[in-house]
């Protein structure tokens, strides 16, 4: 008889126990991810920001996005040096290594490296394709949007 | 009977996305013919939403004293195990796609850092499914757990808007641009094609495996029967 007194109460508290699980499995689940992700709003910094903190920045390793500056592209062996623009601040880069197969001038590039001067140094292009898809022999389509960066 | 219907349109839409995303649609301007995993990476994306949503949609029922039923639970479970290897395939093929676009394999961006971290999430989920006690607290404890899980998947979807990233904006479910897509002419109705096949292939899967899952559930049950009518029996027989 006692166990039937009993388990109601056991009940409501085995259900306490469960939400408080759930709001700790939860809030430690929040933390984690805006923590984490703390570091993933600044997965870049744009040419001209990159500029303007480049005192802070001296040394320091860190990702840069611009798009590559018609007729800058010049390639030597297995290096390559142009320039990207954003805002009208143009960077100078020297990148070690060969560029993927999407590079050209024109397109939004995310590098990794860091400042030598005035010059980026990066080890690694990725090329920042838009969401645009577009035919490569558009027959129907009359204007072409060009590839736009997003907004800073 | 029915789903072998449903399995014969399965298998056609997807050899009709296959003909029209490798044979009928150009190449794109910037991408050339890597723009044909558009048609397998988006609509098993639109997948790993649909899944995972209907695992968040059966443990809320389950959670709900007015709906509470154990078939609910055993769907969101269902859906949740078709989802998470649904995230894998989402995982490497966009991997796959990121090394001939961007030119790498993968990168910490908020897009894929929080996809990773789906497809971790739900692997625990799945796991904690198989932690043994009473059926109906187990029931309970994986809905509470679905649900936590499912924080991350707003966050995945929105992830391209709140933080910079290398992975490009969504091209379909964008508000402004619903009525103009960014995807052009041929290409747009052939990813709209692949996320027709694919939902048709996700409902035979889902169908299927949610079948599998209640007689397992049935099994479990009447072998706990038998097991206390055994055990009543042999009590019965000694004291006689």
């Amino acid at each position: 008889m006692a166990v039937t007194e009993h388990a109601p109460t056991g009940r409501t508290q085995h259900r306490r126990r469960y939400v408080v699980v759930g709001v700790v499995v939860a809030a430690a689940l929040g933390f984690l991810l805006v923590r984490g992700l703390g570091n993933a709003t600044l997965y870049f910094r744009t040419a001209d920001e990159a500029v303007a903190q480049r005192q802070q920045l001296d040394g320091r390793r860190f990702r840069i996005e611009g798009t590559v500056v018609a007729g800058s592209v010049q390639q030597v062996a297995n290096q390559v040096a142009f320039k990207i623009e954003n805002k009208g601040v143009v960077v100078p880069v020297d990148h070690q290594g060969d560029p993927p197969e999407l590079f050209k001038p024109g397109i939004p590039v995310v590098l990794e490296g860091h400042f030598v001067g005035e010059t980026f140094a990066s080890d690694r292009i990725m090329v920042k394709h838009s969401e645009d898809y577009i035919a490569k022999h558009p027959s129907r389509v009359t204007t072409v949007p060009p590839t736009t960066l997003p907004a800073p | 009977m029915r789903t072998r219907v449903l399995g014969t349109f399965t298998i056609a839409a997807l050899a009709l996305l296959a003909v029209m995303a490798l044979v009928v649609t150009p190449a794109d301007v910037n991408q050339q013919d890597a723009v044909r995993f558009l048609y397998v990476h988006v609509p098993l994306a639109t997948l790993m939403y649909v899944a995972f949503g209907i695992t968040a949609l059966g443990s809320v029922l389950y959670l709900l004293p007015r709906t509470r039923a154990r078939k609910w639970d055993l769907l969101a479970g269902t859906s949740a195990e078709i989802g998470v290897v649904v995230t894998g395939l989402v995982l490497v093929t966009g991997s796959v796609w990121g090394r001939t676009t961007w030119g790498v394999w993968w990168t910490w961006d908020a897009r894929l850092t929080t996809t990773a971290v789906l497809f971790v999430v739900f692997l625990g989920y799945l796991a904690l499914r198989r932690v043994s006690g009473d059926a109906d607290i187990r029931a309970k404890r994986n809905s509470i757990a679905a649900l936590a899980a499912c924080i991350d998947l707003p966050i995945v979807h929105k992830s391209v808007e709140w933080w910079r990233t290398l992975h490009q904006k969504s091209s379909l479910l964008d508000e402004e641009t619903f009525m103009h897509p960014h995807i052009h002419g041929t290409m747009y109705w052939t990813v709209m094609l692949g996320i027709g096949a694919f939902l048709l292939l996700f409902s035979w899967l889902l169908i299927h495996r949610y079948r599998l899952a209640r007689l397992e559930d049935r099994l479990e049950d009447e072998g706990l029967e038998r097991a206390l009518a055994e055990r009543r029996a042999e009590a019965l027989a000694a004291s006689s």
